[in-house]
């Protein structure tokens, strides 16, 4: 099981002091040998982030191994295209090892398929060269006719080359997103707050995440529902990593969104989750309060985290 | 006047086979290079769907170099602004502001390549408009804690940017080509304005053009800043400088320059597949400054008399800072601050 960190940046802190703490934090723990820093896309404070994959363009910067993840990406506050450009570049910067979440639709003011198109798209552009798309949402290029078939299509054949510096001011039915990321695929999760997104994602095998204000009781029905459906649509265990966000105490007490106890405790409990819903991913949401405390990261990092498999 | 730089490939160049995540940390050691030469600016530029996967995320790019420097400031040229909601571009720039502690620049031009606009859905023709407007949303959005807008194109109400920028507002200037309408434009809605590749000559009408247009709008003469994009090639003798931009434009330029529209006739309208034999692309040609080190230093002098206040080029950076750097310098550098910002 892979373990990461994410980070709520409320504490009243200036932007500069707060970014700075969850940037010390996260060299820390890559050197505790946690797996991933999770940069949720938020705003309503003065210290909030509403463009991750740059603040993580810089943490790649700063660390080697860990993966680095934009959480709660919303489709409708940025540009589809810059969607899919951003995550590229981040895994170049960082040689493979960016991903992005998307923020459930029914907590940004969407319709759930605006979500499912957007990360269509952006799989689509990623792995196919000219493409075009035509949905109920985003249409790419513009001019696309609506006797384009829906999604992504492809020409169906290349037609002489021409290079692009003598295209002139015709505009091209197909065009090339770019750069392509590192990977061949970087990973896709999307929030499963509502039900016509988890059946969507289960069917389509991109990966659950489930936020850390979700109750536990709940994440742990949404994960199962979301497990059965996958294995109903025949999509393998391996082509998903389910993602569980919880806050998470050492010595401390277990909440409703909260994992608490001793070390031994907390292996158990983890240990439990991970067989009742299939998570392959604990990410320990941290206040940037929290920070500096390296001494919690330390017993996780060297108590529990070794010890989740037998 | 002060030097900005760019360096390392964000983009596949033609004839010269490299990876291009090679090229990216390239970039990366490029940034911190330029800053321990003393270079003042680093920079980083925008196209989108390119078939040499040029970087389409200047801000992005300037993060990753943020991250391994202290002082150098980091601009964005040209940053295609029409191709953003105004408060996305804010949104970004803001988050470079904060992980660079307070040295983001915004260098925003226009965009000028049709499929790029076809590409985000967004309408060419207005796009000057909504440059001059996204320019005023965004000062707003970086100066004030709440703010509220009203324009021709773009309308926001009590808006919060998030995160707050640490520049109070975050510089913006004005990328304006090489027209003497942009120019115009430029001093009419008094906006710092750095000139894209000119000659001499050229240069000094659209200064005077964008002074005259700003006098006449009233604006304050403080407010009023040039600077300029200047490629120099430098040779032992002039004929080796020569041979070197020939390279530069056989290799990069050309297809630049001579498709996509990037070029403009003296009635404003974009030349697309012109011949090298075109005026407006020997224009261009001729703004690629060639000479020995004297003759570049001298012509650089030049631009400072005129008041420029920054001029960014390109060559090799240990060159420039050993031979160029010094022959400008009044004083010491400016030391790094103490580490008290987000980045190192």
């Amino acid at each position: 099981m892979r373990i990461g960190l994410s980070w709520d940046v409320g504490d009243g802190r200036s932007p500069v002091d707060a970014w700075k703490a969850i940037l010390d934090e996260i060299e820390v723990a890559a050197g505790y040998g946690f797996d991933s820093a999770w940069m949720t896309e938020e705003r309503g404070n003065p210290a909030s982030c509403s463009a991750p994959a740059s603040f993580l363009t810089a943490v790649a910067a700063r660390s080697r191994s860990l993966q680095l993840r934009m959480a709660g990406r919303t489709v409708n506050r940025h540009h589809f295209v810059r969607l899919a450009e951003e995550v590229a570049v981040l895994d170049l910067f960082s040689r493979g090892r960016a991903g992005v979440s998307f923020a459930a639709a029914s907590r940004t003011g969407v319709a759930p398929g605006h979500v499912h198109e957007a990360i269509d798209f952006v799989r689509a552009a990623w792995s196919t060269d000219e493409f075009r798309f035509r949905g109920d949402y985003i249409r790419f290029p513009r001019h696309t006719p609506d006797s384009a078939p829906a999604g992504a299509s492809e020409p169906d054949a290349p037609g002489a080359y021409v290079p692009q510096w003598e295209w002139g001011p015709d505009m091209p039915d197909f065009l090339s997103i770019t750069p392509k990321p590192y990977a061949v695929n970087p990973p896709v999760y999307v929030e499963i707050d509502d039900d016509e997104t988890l059946a969507w994602a289960a069917a389509r095998g991109v990966s659950p995440f489930v936020r850390a204000d979700v109750p536990t009781e709940t994440a742990v029905e949404r994960l199962r529902r979301y497990r059965s459906l996958a294995a109903r649509a025949g999509v393998p265990r391996s082509a998903t990593e389910p993602v569980l966000e919880r806050r998470v105490v050492v010595d401390g007490a277990t909440g409703p969104t909260t994992l608490g106890g001793t070390p031994e405790a907390l292996i158990n409990t983890i240990r439990g989750l991970r067989a009742q819903t299939g998570m392959s991913h604990l990410v320990w949401r941290r206040s940037t309060a929290e920070t500096g405390e390296a001494k919690a990261l330390y017993r996780f990092a060297s108590q529990v985290q070794p010890l989740l498999q037998a | 006047m002060e030097f900005f730089t760019g360096g390392g490939a964000l983009w596949k160049a033609r004839g010269m086979p490299a990876a291009l995540a090679d090229g990216y940390e390239g970039y990366v050691a490029a940034a911190r290079l330029a800053e321990e030469l003393g270079f003042d600016g680093f920079g980083a530029p925008e196209h989108h769907f390119m078939y040499d996967s040029f970087i389409p995320l200047p801000l992005q790019a300037l993060a990753a170099a943020a991250a391994v420097t202290s002082r150098v400031k980091l601009k964005t040229g040209a940053m295609l602004q029409p191709l953003y909601d105004p408060i996305e571009a804010a949104e970004y720039a803001a988050v470079l502001d904060v992980v660079s502690s307070g040295r983001a620049i915004l260098g925003l031009g226009m965009g000028y390549r049709p499929y790029e606009f076809d590409g985000f859905g967004y309408d060419k023709k207005s796009r000057g408009e909504r440059l001059a407007e996204a320019i005023r949303v965004i000062e707003l959005a970086t100066s004030n804690d709440t703010f509220s807008f009203e324009g021709k194109h773009y309308q926001y109400r009590d808006v919060s940017l998030s995160p707050r920028s640490v520049q109070r507002p975050i510089p913006i200037w004005y990328l304006g080509g090489t027209s003497i309408q942009a120019a115009q434009r430029a001093g009419r809605e008094g906006f710092p304005y750095w000139l894209a590749n000119s000659s001499f000559e050229r240069t000094q009408r659209m200064v005077a053009e964008y002074r005259k247009a700003a006098f006449e709008a009233g604006w304050p003469e403080e407010r009023m800043q040039i600077a300029a994009q200047k490629d120099i090639c430098i040779g032992e003798t002039l004929a080796e400088a020569e041979e070197r931009r020939l390279q530069i434009l056989d290799n990069f330029y050309d297809e630049h320059i001579l498709g996509y529209g990037y070029l403009v006739d003296d009635r404003g309208r974009h030349v697309y597949g012109a011949t090298r034999e075109h005026p407006v692309y020997q224009q261009f040609v001729s703004s690629i400054y060639c000479g020995t080190l004297e003759m570049v230093v001298e012509e650089l002098k030049r631009y400072e008399a005129l008041g420029m206040t920054a001029v960014s080029i390109g060559g090799d950076p240990h060159f420039i800072a050993e031979k160029i750097l010094p022959e400008f310098r009044r004083g010491p550098v400016a030391a790094a601050p103490a580490a008290q910002g987000v980045s190192q």
